[in-house]
């Protein structure tokens, strides 16, 4: 663990402790596993997010993503009846070839991220929106048929919620490949100097195109278990606001907007503080329009502290360095 | 009259280390000071001191008689010192006059204080005029020339009416001639009364404008020369403390056959040359010529950077497709590029995963990383190069400069060096590791390697190549073999003369 | 020459986007505005299609904004304005604060107001539900579900939506003197899974809760399938409004005691019907109060079979 996320994970206890001395209910294993299911939904597509901040780009359009997806698979299951192993299967798709897209207009035309993400935004949300007519679209008079799937994305096992198993082996998986593979190096240093990457022979537009191929594949997956928590799907509305989620999670969890830096374990414990902070504005009975700036206050405090405890553990290295360094 | 400037036992502590202990140092007006000294002798110390930007632990500022505890950034200013900085500070999307005139621009009256651009450029005019600029005040900076730039900086400190002007290495950009250009300028300006502190590793310049040479060593005041004994081998004495081994090695065997050949090769930066090159195994060949002349580009072509346009690439006989450094460095093609903090270096990451970025999956088994290996190679390379630095965690970023260079040249020695291409090798680094990483070079030539050594620095040049091949415009406009190397020789090469038959004779003493 | 081309071109996309192309110019337009996209709209929609087959030489069309803001609407009803549309008629967002723009439309089109109302403005009539009513009748069957009282909590999506604080309104007048206390009322801002999570949260932090209440459509769904996963069918009662196909589904089950649904199919229908009887000149049906209430129904066991089948028809082929 390095020091920012102890940091963190501090934050979580002194938080978590707070709100359990206010209202110890906060502990109850309901409460804990209905938490343990939302961090399981939000840490997917958070981790997602993760590596792309990581190679310095960003991506505005997961909210959307989920919007778009989700409305198709709803169509593939009710209306077209496809078999749930196939529909899964086409979203999942899906969200690689909008990852892909969103990779090769990154590197290939060279566009900025933000930019390209924010016209996904839009796009993908207007042809949600066109495609259902505006209408929700949900499985109220779907029959039983969706119950396996159903049980795979919202259901528990071992009384643990799926998402969560699900966020905790994507995190596993994620971890390993970001920290001990080649790819993840590579990740890294393109995020913190894509020259010298680039004059180290690393084909670094590959490595950019891998982390939006991720960061869609898990958009895609993140819509299943979405989809399958609300049970239906507003296009107008379904997803909003959720990349901003999965921004402040990374960005939480130690990831750098200017990228080459955050860690797994960091963009988890991000996505944790937020979703305990949702919670506990309702279990301690803060009034729910609230809710927002809580998370605001918490998340500027936390970035505060983290950046003057840099500058000072700079400070601290820089007197003791400054000889050999004076030069 | 009182010097310009006088400081009397300045010391800089930090916590258990002492950076800069008791320092005298005078300036007079009309003086041009050289100030030399290793990295990490204190000089940059020093000058922040001077600049306002730290505080001095104990000693005494005079400036213009007046004594001075210490300084803040905006009285160091209004005391009339002005900064020629290594790295400029200028804005590029502002024109010159802007540049010039930043703090204390011309306005027009009234409440919205419009900028008034006529009255800008006739005040910046006679500036540039005075400093022998070929450019007009309205012209953008970006559109400008590093040797240009430094002019601006020079025409900001003019027009701040500073009286005394420090170069903290100002030509380490500049090219033979640009740098002749900006030595009479700094020989101008002393007629006119600055004084000046001229920060250089280039000991030729200090020989050149220097009326007196102050060393710094470890913090102190290791000695100082006057005008008359100012020589290469007194200024070396003085930083290293010991007598400097001659530059040159002689190489430990033959140029073999094969090695990197180009043959009309044609770059994206001069779409109209065709360059013909050929190094080969065991040599060091300088590429010598004026910055812009199409070395870097061609050093960029060669490694798939900028993929040339037409032409081939061979490697021992076998041609090369280049169409990314991928297929360069596989082929074993390795380039240590001009700017290493930009293009060599992930400043943030620590030595080790520096060394191995070109190479993990070497280090790779099944796509895991195995961190034992890459430490122990780094470990390794570490060691072979003498890097200063407690282990291979430590950030790049922290290193001196000639310790990043050699961590560059790690990544490259870890691997399988068929050819390295150097671009300006020693940019900014201190005497005694040049002398380190110029051996490294005679070492890595011996093994068999190729090497290419793109240089502005005229020393080096005649120095440490076997074989001198000097470009011009885009094009090679001509060799020369060790026995023929001069500086009038490159010089007349590098502004596309060709030599006279009786260049050789011209020869220079090289320093020894 | 190409310069006009390109401005051409999203010109010519919008104007093939229009629902019925080159025939809108002879036929008068008809736009029925809602709020936020729903089924509810969808069932509105199928009134006003079958107005529309009554009088087939009007165009009427169902208009969604993308965000559920009083700007998105305002920026609707200037566009239809500007291609002249003969009648509006209009779920306001912010009713308060729009007299402006409803009374602007009003001069320039037939403007009817539906769902929600603007008594201040210049709109023809209102054609929909007396929501401090509806929230009554709510009321009345929170007192069904707790005879002896109890504590109950609300759900909502904001409540700066005039339905909201007129339902919360009926309810309150319902509860006086009853034994039934609302613990709060918890928003979410339209977020489906933050409506969930609301509840969910609910459920942990109050054991002793009665009495949930879903005051907008998406709401009872999100209640029904919490209150599920945590096992407290039976023990939790609920109370809904709308007919989402999981809440007839939570009735028909009995995990929900009763839903208070409106007519949306006779909003559509007789907005659409009205706007063409006054454009034609015919007044006669607009009552003295500018009001005309379409009540509500509950649906509870006893009915929600034969409901459902009917709401499936109306959303089939959607």
């Amino acid at each position: 663990m390095s020091k920012k996320e102890i940091g963190l994970a501090l934050l979580l206890i002194v938080i978590g402790g707070i709100t359990a001395a206010l209202n110890p209910l906060f502990l109850s294993g309901v409460n804990l596993l209905n938490m343990a299911n939302l961090i399981g939904l939000f840490g997917i597509f958070a981790i997602g997010q993760g590596l792309i901040i990581i190679t310095g780009g960003i991506d505005l359009s997961v909210g959307s993503i989920f919007a778009l997806l989700g409305v198709v698979l709803v169509d593939l299951l009710v209306n077209f009846e496809l078999a749930w192993p196939l529909a899964v299967l086409a979203v999942l798709g899906a969200g690689l070839v909008l990852g892909l897209l969103h990779g090769l207009l990154v590197t290939r035309l060279k566009l900025q991220p933000f930019v390209v993400t924010l016209c996904g935004l839009l796009i993908y949300r207007g042809i949600a929106r066109y495609y259902t007519q505006d209408s929700t679209i949900g499985f109220g008079y779907a029959g039983a048929e969706l119950d396996t799937l159903a049980w795979l994305a919202s259901g528990r096992s071992l009384g643990i919620p799926n998402p969560f198993l699900i966020l905790l082996l994507v995190a596993g998986v994620m971890a390993v490949v970001l920290h001990r593979t080649v790819f993840g190096r590579h990740l890294y240093a393109v995020g913190r100097n894509e020259e010298a990457a680039r004059h180290s022979g690393i084909n670094t537009d590959g490595v950019i195109m891998g982390a939006y191929l991720l960061g869609g594949g898990l958009a895609g997956l993140a819509t299943v278990l979405l989809v399958f928590y609300t049970s239906s799907v507003s296009p107008s509305s379904f997803g909003s606001f959720y990349e901003l989620y999965a921004i402040a999670a990374a960005v939480l969890g130690g990831c750098s907007l200017r990228g080459g830096e955050g860690s797994i374990l960091g963009i988890v414990l991000g996505t944790v503080l937020l979703q305990i902070l949702q919670n506990l504005v309702n279990i301690l009975g803060i009034p729910s329009s609230l809710n927002f700036a809580v998370m605001g206050a918490v998340i500027l405090m936390g970035v505060i502290a983290d950046r003057q405890l840099g500058l000072r553990r700079q400070r601290i290295q820089m007197t003791r360095s400054q000889p050999a360094a004076a030069e | 009259m009182a010097p310009l400037l006088e400081l009397k036992g300045i010391g800089k502590s930090y916590p258990g280390v002492r950076a800069l202990d008791g320092v005298d140092l005078c300036l007079e007006a009309g003086e041009v000071l050289g100030l030399i000294g290793e990295n990490g002798a204190g000089k940059s110390t020093l000058m922040k001191i001077l600049g306002g930007v730290l505080p001095p632990s104990e000693g005494r500022i005079r400036i213009a008689g007046r004594d001075r505890a210490s300084l803040s950034v905006a009285e160091a200013s209004a005391a009339g010192i002005a900064f020629v900085h290594q790295e400029l500070n200028l804005f590029d999307n502002l024109d010159v006059a802007g540049n010039v005139l930043f703090g204390r621009e011309s306005v027009r009256g009234g409440p919205l204080r419009l900028l008034d651009r006529r009255a800008a450029a006739a005040r910046v005019a006679p500036l540039l005029r005075r400093l022998g600029a070929d450019f007009a005040p309205e012209t953008p900076v970006a559109e400008l020339s590093i040797a240009q730039r430094q002019l601006v900086e020079i025409a900001r400190a003019l027009a701040a009416e500073a009286r005394i002007i420090i170069l903290d290495e100002p030509t380490s950009s500049l090219t033979l001639s640009e740098t002749a250009r900006l030595l009479s300028v700094v020989k101008e300006l002393r007629t006119g009364g600055t004084g000046l502190i001229y920060i250089t590793h280039r000991l030729g310049e200090i020989i050149d404008c220097a009326d007196r040479v102050v060393c710094l060593r470890d913090g102190r005041l290791a000695g100082a020369l006057p005008r008359e004994e100012i020589a290469h081998a007194a200024m070396i004495r003085l930083m290293i403390g010991r007598e400097l081994r001659a530059l040159y090695a002689p190489p430990g065997r033959a140029a073999g056959a094969g090695g990197l050949e180009a043959r009309g090769l044609v770059t994206p930066a001069f779409p109209g040359q065709a360059v013909d090159l050929h190094v080969r195994p065991g040599e060091i060949l300088g590429l010598a010529g004026l910055v812009g002349a199409g070395r870097t580009s061609l050093a960029r072509s060669l490694f798939g950077l900028d993929p040339p346009l037409g032409g081939a690439v061979l490697l021992d006989g076998r041609p090369l497709r280049l169409a990314s450094p991928r297929e360069a460095v596989e082929a074993g093609i390795y380039l240590v590029p001009e700017d290493r903090k930009r293009d060599g270096l992930v400043l943030d990451m620590p030595i080790v995963e520096n060394v191995t970025l070109a190479s993990a999956p070497a280090y790779a088994r099944f796509g895991l990383i195995r961190r034992a290996a890459e430490w122990a190679a780094s470990e390794a390379q570490r060691a072979a190069l003498r890097i200063r630095a407690p282990d291979s965690a430590a950030r790049v970023g922290d290193l001196s400069g000639g310790n990043q260079q050699k961590v560059v040249l790690a990544r490259w020695l870890s691997m399988a060096p068929r050819v390295i291409l150097l671009d300006e090798p020693t940019r900014g680094i201190d005497v005694g590791a040049k002398g380190e990483i110029y051996a490294l070079m005679r070492a890595l030539a011996d093994r068999g390697v190729a090497i290419l050594m793109i240089s502005s620095d005229m020393e080096e040049v005649l120095g440490v190549s076997d074989r001198i091949l000097v470009m011009h415009e885009g094009r090679i406009s001509g060799g020369l073999e060790r026995e023929g190397f001069s500086e009038q020789a490159v010089l007349r090469l590098a502004i596309g003369e060709v030599p006279a038959p009786d260049a050789a004779g011209q020869q220079e003493s090289l320093p020894a | 020459m190409k310069r006009r081309s390109i401005l051409a071109a999203p010109a010519a996309l919008a104007l093939a986007g229009l629902p019925r192309g080159a025939g809108a110019q002879e036929k008068r337009s008809l736009a029925f505005v809602v709020n936020v996209s729903a089924d509810f709209w969808t069932i509105c929609r199928r009134g006003i299609e079958k107005a529309n087959r009554e009088h087939p030489d009007f165009a009427m069309e169902m208009i969604v904004p993308g965000q559920a803001s009083a700007a998105e609407q305002r920026r609707i009803v200037d566009e239809l304005l500007a291609r002249r549309v003969a009648g509006i008629a209009i779920s306001p967002i912010n009713p308060a604060n729009s007299t402006e723009m409803l009374n602007r439309a009003a001069a320039q089109a037939v403007l009817f107001t539906s769902d929600s109302d603007a008594p201040n403005s210049n709109r023809a009539v209102y054609i929909g539900t007396d929501n401090v009513a509806a929230g009554r009748e709510a009321g009345a069957q929170m007192k069904r579900a707790l005879p002896k009282g109890g504590k109950a909590m609300l759900f909502v999506g904001t409540m700066d939506a005039d339905n909201a604080r007129e339902r919360v309104q009926g309810i309150r007048e319902a509860l006086q003197g009853s034994q039934i206390q609302v613990v709060d009322i918890r928003t979410d801002e339209s977020d489906i899974a933050r409506a969930k999570r609301n509840v969910e949260d609910t459920l942990a932090r109050y054991s002793d809760i009665d009495l949930l209440v879903g005051l907008w459509a998406y709401n009872t769904p999100q209640i029904y399938q919490a209150v599920k996963a945590a096992g407290r069918e039976g023990k939790v009662q609920v109370v809904g409004f709308d007919e989402d196909a999981l809440t007839l589904r939570g009735v028909a089950d009995g995990t929900i005691l009763s839903t208070v649904v409106q007519q949306p199919f006779e909003f559509g229908y007789q907005s659409m019907v009205g706007m063409v009887r006054y454009l034609n000149n015919d007044r006669g049906f607009i009552p003295a109060s500018k009001q005309i209430i379409i009540p509500t129904r509950i649906i509870d066991k006893s009915n929600v079979a034969e409901f459902q089948a009917q709401m499936r028809e109306l959303l089939r082929g959607r």
